[in-house]
């Protein structure tokens, strides 16, 4: 009975174990699988003809001929929407055709004065066509600024009534009648008395379109780099299509309780209007219109980005993270080996060891975020001006910080591996004549290399990941690439930060961010996997295969 | 060690049954001083005794053994001769321990010096993780030698002193954890003899050895002998009688018996001696 009562006990403690690392493995799947996923996204998408042209824009990347010939097809697309949406406007937003209105009445009376010094014509007759004119302007000016149909038709009828009129034939007053006729129809599908409200929608769409197209053609181009290019991505272009064609509205549902939001389809805004047709059109055309195609970016890696992150890749991200984590690594092994090594060799276990070791284990658990103002008030702002160096935020500060962040974990690791040196090593090297030093040097220390290299992986990978004590010492969210070891640099978990902190930044470039954290961990994994076959080359010697 | 005094065993002095010189007719080839003095040495660990009152003198160019129950200071006491007790903290010596007439406990040694005239193997193999050829040129290295080809001489002899050279001179490379336990021995041996010592301490050499690798260490040491003062600790009796000319029986810290090997083990003056040697002990 009891014999088997205790083979239950090993069956449930193997499936214990077991059952653990599974829901290890699947945790790490779950937290890992997705990131990396989204992160691939910033390398591996779909680019639309947008992206193509910031390409070649900006980096001169790409044939010219053959995105010219993509630009022209696209634009053939896009026109109908423009003109779609330029036709309606007009209707909406009059104030254009007012300034134009004023515009033709200047010019009807230079041409009047003209005739009159031309003697074409007699001043008399000057005055009454001049007349004419202005009472042609002011209803005109009327019409477009009321909202009640009915009187926008009699006024037009008014106007309209004139065209037949011989002594304004071949005068600028034609245009009078062009923009009369043209207001005419709109005021046929457009209902006047909603104008306000289409205002607004229409502000929307045409928001979401130049973010989904671009500028213009014949806008001037923006001095950003961000609002000079549409969609560079499907993704978000998709992600548009769906903004313009839904609307989104948070409802009150009654006193003291929570709003609601409520989607509803934008198309129900422009109902029998002449915009309606717009959205289906945009919909259907939105492949026409940018073209989206398979791309893969492996230039991300090396890009620099442009200002905000919009575009471009992470390079000098991966520069700064590099350097400062093997520069801090640089700093913290000798301090770190040879501390180990006074802690194991040369002291005895007194109440002295005891009480560093206490501390080095205080100072494993302290928050990062105490290391950076540490960084900050002693490297920054104490030791650099002192050593002639400007003061500011600099690599070799973040790296000497990160240093002494990662230090404890380093000592521990360290300490266990010398510790685990076999005595008989140090023994037969002492009886060969040699001294401590020369012994610890020759024979402790490769013996104790793999495990020190264990302690190197867990505190390279913390220093990688850090962004706190870099936060005031060495990081900057934007920047030119470090020339020195004295300037700040770029981090990748400084940018991640950044752009998840950044005002509804990580809303707009979500690749940036998962490409940012991606690249992370797959650097983080690379740093360790170099390490790992340096440590399986040394064991393996030391094993003696 | 407070039940030595309750023994009585302390009371018993140690009886020095020959301290003349060796003979031609005991095997020694030249016959000259004895190359390592002890007189009233003694060594404590804090309070507890290592060794205490040892008085013997150990002879050139012969194997001198040392047998004894476990914990009776033989591992101490030769350990004292090239101080590798210095590493035990607390370890104290008073009396006197000279090798080659200098007294090694005098604060004018050169500890450096001393464990290179005086080599050492120990209990379990213990060749440093590198390449053969890095063990054994690591005690010319601290010399300063540096030259190739002086290094390279200075392993093939050693290798051949060693009985070891025909078996690796192929894989001089090779890490010397690659080797056989017996080979690992022998490589040690080989090692301790690069820095050119004249005696050669071996703590139990044999003891985590298989038989045969055991003969062949024991031939090693029966050559050795002719160029090199041995002084070797074993638990094996049947060992100190085939490979030691002189043996010293320690007891509890204390030197018992030392005298020729064929008159220890044949017709031991103390009936202690004669009966850990005839297995009564106890």
């Amino acid at each position: 009975m009891r014999k088997r009562l205790r083979l239950f006990g090993d069956k449930i403690f193997v499936a214990a174990s077991g059952l653990s690392v599974l829901l290890l493995t699947v945790a790490l799947v779950l937290v890992l699988g997705p990131l990396l996923w989204r992160g691939a996204g910033a390398i591996v998408f779909r680019g639309t003809v947008e992206f193509r042209r910031m390409q070649y824009d900006l980096h001169g990347r790409g044939k010219r001929e053959s995105l010219e010939a993509e630009l022209a097809e696209t634009a053939q697309a896009r026109r109908k929407v423009y003109d779609l949406l330029d036709r309606f406007a007009a209707g909406i937003d009059t104030t254009k055709a007012q300034d134009q209105v004023r515009h033709t009445y200047r010019q009807f009376k230079t041409q009047l004065r003209n005739k009159v010094e031309n003697g074409a014509i007699t001043s008399e007759e000057a005055s009454s066509l001049k007349y004419g004119g202005k009472r042609l302007r002011n209803w005109l000016l009327e019409v477009y600024e009321t909202t009640n149909a009915q009187e926008a038709n009699r006024n037009l009828d008014y106007i309209l009534a004139q065209a037949d009129d011989e002594r304004l034939a071949g005068s600028a007053a034609r245009r009078f009648f062009e923009l009369a006729g043209a207001y005419r129809q709109i005021v046929a599908t457009v209902d006047l008395a909603r104008r306000q409200e289409y205002a607004g929608a229409l502000d929307e769409v045409q928001k979401i379109i130049r973010e989904l197209l671009g500028p213009r053609p014949n806008e001037t181009t923006p001095d950003l780099a961000q609002f000079q290019y549409g969609a560079t991505r499907w993704g978000r272009a998709q992600l548009l299509l769906d903004n313009l064609l839904w609307v989104e509205r948070w409802v009150a549902q009654g006193p003291g309780k929570p709003l609601k939001k409520v989607r509803t389809r934008r198309a129900e805004q422009f109902a029998g209007t002449e915009l309606a047709p717009l959205l289906p059109m945009v919909q259907q055309n939105l492949h026409r219109m940018l073209r989206p195609r398979r791309t893969f970016h492996w230039r991300y890696f090396i890009d620099d980005s442009t200002p905000g992150h919009f575009f471009g890749g992470v390079g000098p991200e991966i520069l700064g993270t590099l350097l400062l984590t093997l520069l801090s690594m640089v700093f913290a092994i000798p301090l770190g080996v040879t501390a180990a090594g006074y802690l194991v060799e040369c002291t005895s276990e007194g109440r002295f060891v005891r009480v560093i070791r206490t501390c080095i284990n205080t100072l494993a658990g302290v928050p990062s975020i105490v290391f950076g103002l540490f960084g900050l008030a002693f490297f920054v702002l104490y030791l650099q001006p002192r050593l002639g160096l400007p003061r500011g935020s600099s690599i070799l500060a973040g790296a000497m910080t990160l240093a002494v962040l990662v230090l404890p974990v380093l000592i521990r690791a360290a300490e266990e591996a010398i510790r685990a040196v076999p005595r008989s090593y140090k023994e037969a090297s002492l009886a060969l004549g040699a001294g401590k030093f020369r012994t610890f040097m020759t024979v402790t220390l490769p013996a104790a290399a793999p495990g020190i290299l264990t302690g190197l992986i867990l505190s390279m990978s913390r220093a990688a990941g850090e962004t706190a004590p870099i936060l005031f010492t060495a990081a900057v969210a934007l920047g030119p690439i470090p020339r020195s070891l004295t300037q700040p640099t770029r981090t990748l978990s400084y940018g991640s930060y950044d752009i998840a902190v950044g005002d509804r930044l990580a809303a707009m470039v979500p690749h940036q961010q998962y490409g940012m954290v991606m690249t992370l961990i797959v650097l983080v994994l690379i740093l360790n996997l170099t390490a790992i076959i340096i440590r399986r080359r040394l064991e393996a010697k030391l094993r003696g295969h | 060690m407070t039940s030595l005094d309750q023994t009585g065993i302390s009371d018993v002095k140690p009886i020095i049954v020959e301290n003349r010189q060796p003979t031609v007719a005991d095997g020694q080839q030249d016959c000259c001083d004895q190359i390592i003095t002890s007189e009233n040495f003694c060594l404590h660990y804090g309070k507890k005794v290592g060794v205490r009152n040892i008085t013997m003198d150990i002879y050139p160019c012969a194997v001198t053994a040392i047998i004894g129950p476990s914990g009776c200071g033989k591992s101490t006491f030769l350990r004292s001769i090239n101080r590798m007790n210095d590493l035990i903290p607390g370890a104290q010596a008073s009396g006197m321990l000279a090798v080659n007439g200098q007294d090694v406990y005098s604060k004018q040694i050169n500890l450096v010096n001393l464990r290179q005239q005086v080599g050492m193997v120990f209990q379990r193999p213990n060749p440093f993780p590198k390449s053969v050829y890095d063990n054994i040129s690591y005690g010319p290295r601290l010399q300063g030698i540096r030259k190739r080809s002086r290094l390279d001489d200075i392993v093939e002899k050693c290798l051949r002193d060693a009985a070891l050279w025909q078996e690796v001179k192929d894989e001089l490379k090779r890490s010397a954890l690659a080797l056989s336990g017996g080979q690992q021995q022998r490589l040690c041996i080989a090692r301790a003899l690069a820095t050119g010592p004249k005696v050669l301490l071996m703590d139990e050499p044999c003891s985590a050895l298989d038989p045969v690798a055991t003969g062949r260490v024991e031939q090693l040491i029966r050559t050795l002998k002719s160029d090199y003062t041995i002084v070797i600790v074993t638990h094996n009796m049947q060992q100190a009688a085939r490979v030691s000319d002189r043996t010293a029986f320690f007891c509890l810290g204390d030197l018992i018996e030392y005298g020729l090997t064929r008159d220890v083990f044949t017709n031991p003056v103390n009936r202690q001696t004669e009966d850990y040697i005839t297995g009564r002990f106890g």
